[in-house]
């Protein structure tokens, strides 16, 4: 019978055949074990294109727009990282760039480069990198982090300035939710489940 | 009293990058058979490591709270804004759910984040049988709302994009924001360093 070992204590459960959706727990440390539920790779698919989609208008388009005795000022994703390289804080710069472009856009081409070729039953060049950087990458990405930080920004700014939300904020906020959602359903345990199952 | 069965007592070990069971660790240097990312027993040097890390947390900390973590400058005036000052000008603008939030956030979490570190810490130094069940708990809440801190780096930065406005105002970024970073990332790096399977390791007697 398989064993398979605790993450969290390292206790060792015998693996039976729990029911799908079941949630094993850990029976000394409660810790969440390996989820037994099987989201379908078509799911994924098409929530990685929804948030690639939602990441490029969230980019593309200026967040908000704040307006001031006359003049009017915006910024984009991009350009709130930009803000703080030109007073020169690169290292913050940085920090903000990594969180919110490239690691959700890392995140959501890695996943489909590796999901599409197993959705048609091959294999991705690179598969296992791919797949051990994207591990490495995803608690990176502070999409939803970033959204409430906005809001504050926002009422901040509202005191004395008239602000105009762009489109981008309400793709971010879709892009949060999106990816979530993708991350839900690409858990580790899943993304390796799929692998195997490809080499049947 | 018979210890239950772990990996570690069955030679089982967990591959951390792919979540895969792999027995017979009995090469010096083990590879997961399924991503080949090197195997340990636990993550190496994990406690000395993550010790360094809270303790440069918790000294940065202090600058952290103390700078300004930006400046707000108006044809009148200079004035500096620490994180509590800001929280502040958030409920005198009437906005109380997100002052508490961005309160929380920025204030509260780091401190309780670098206090809950240093507990765990304490008991993977030295293991006791007690109470293992709520520090387990503990690991998992720092690990759940570590990010949430970076809420105030993101709102600073967008604040002194768009406030930049000649005749107005300026927004410039202050020292306390890059040392508030740098407490969020090095909390952040220490919870993933920590191996929260030490709190469960029992005592070697010899």
């Amino acid at each position: 019978m398989p064993v398979i070992v605790c993450p969290a204590c390292d206790l060792a459960h015998r693996l039976t055949t729990a029911p799908a959706g079941g949630r094993g727990q850990c029976a000394r440390c409660r810790a969440q074990l390996q989820r037994r539920e099987n989201a379908s790779i078509d799911t994924a698919i098409a929530l990685a294109v929804c948030a690639l989609v939602l990441l490029l208008l969230s980019n593309a388009y200026p967040l908000v727009a704040m307006q001031v005795n006359g003049s009017s000022r915006d910024t984009t994703l991009i350009g709130a990282a930009a803000g703080l390289y030109a007073q020169g804080f690169k290292s913050l710069a940085a920090l903000v760039f990594l969180t919110t472009v490239v690691a959700p856009l890392l995140q959501i081409v890695s996943l489909l480069y590796v999901l599409i070729p197993l959705w048609r039953g091959r294999r991705a060049f690179g598969q296992t990198s791919v797949l051990r950087m994207l591990t490495r990458v995803r608690p990176w990405s502070f999409m939803e982090v970033f959204m409430l930080g906005a809001l504050a920004a926002l009422v901040r700014l509202s005191n004395f300035a008239h602000i105009a939300p762009g489109i981008a904020l309400w793709s971010c906020a879709l892009l949060m939710l999106c990816l979530s959602a993708l991350t839900s359903v690409t858990s580790t345990e899943q993304l390796w489940r799929w692998v195997e199952e490809s080499r049947e | 009293m018979s210890s239950p069965a772990t990996g570690r007592s069955l030679g089982l070990l967990l591959c951390l990058d792919c979540r895969a069971t792999v027995r017979g660790a009995k090469a010096s240097h083990p590879h997961c058979p399924r991503c080949h990312a090197r195997l340990h027993v636990r993550k190496p040097h994990s406690l000395i490591v993550t010790t360094v890390l809270v303790v440069c947390a918790a000294l940065l900390y202090i600058p952290a709270n103390v700078l300004p973590v930006m400046n707000t400058r108006t044809i009148f005036d200079d004035e500096p804004d620490t994180i509590m000052s800001g929280v502040l000008v958030l409920l005198q603008s009437g906005s109380w759910p997100i002052a508490l939030l961005v309160f929380v956030a920025s204030i509260v979490v780091p401190l309780l984040k670098i206090l809950a570190l240093g507990v765990l810490l304490y008991s993977a130094w030295r293991p006791s049988p007690h109470r293992r069940l709520q520090r387990s708990e503990l690991y998992r809440m720092v690990e759940f709302i570590g990010r949430w801190s970076m809420l105030d780096i993101y709102a600073i930065s967008l604040l002194a994009t768009l406030v930049q406005i000649q005749s107005f105002a300026s927004v410039i970024v202050g020292w306390g924001a890059w040392a508030f970073a740098a407490v969020v990332v090095l909390t952040l790096l220490a919870a993933r360093t920590f191996d929260e399977r030490l709190l469960w390791d029992t005592p070697q007697h010899d």
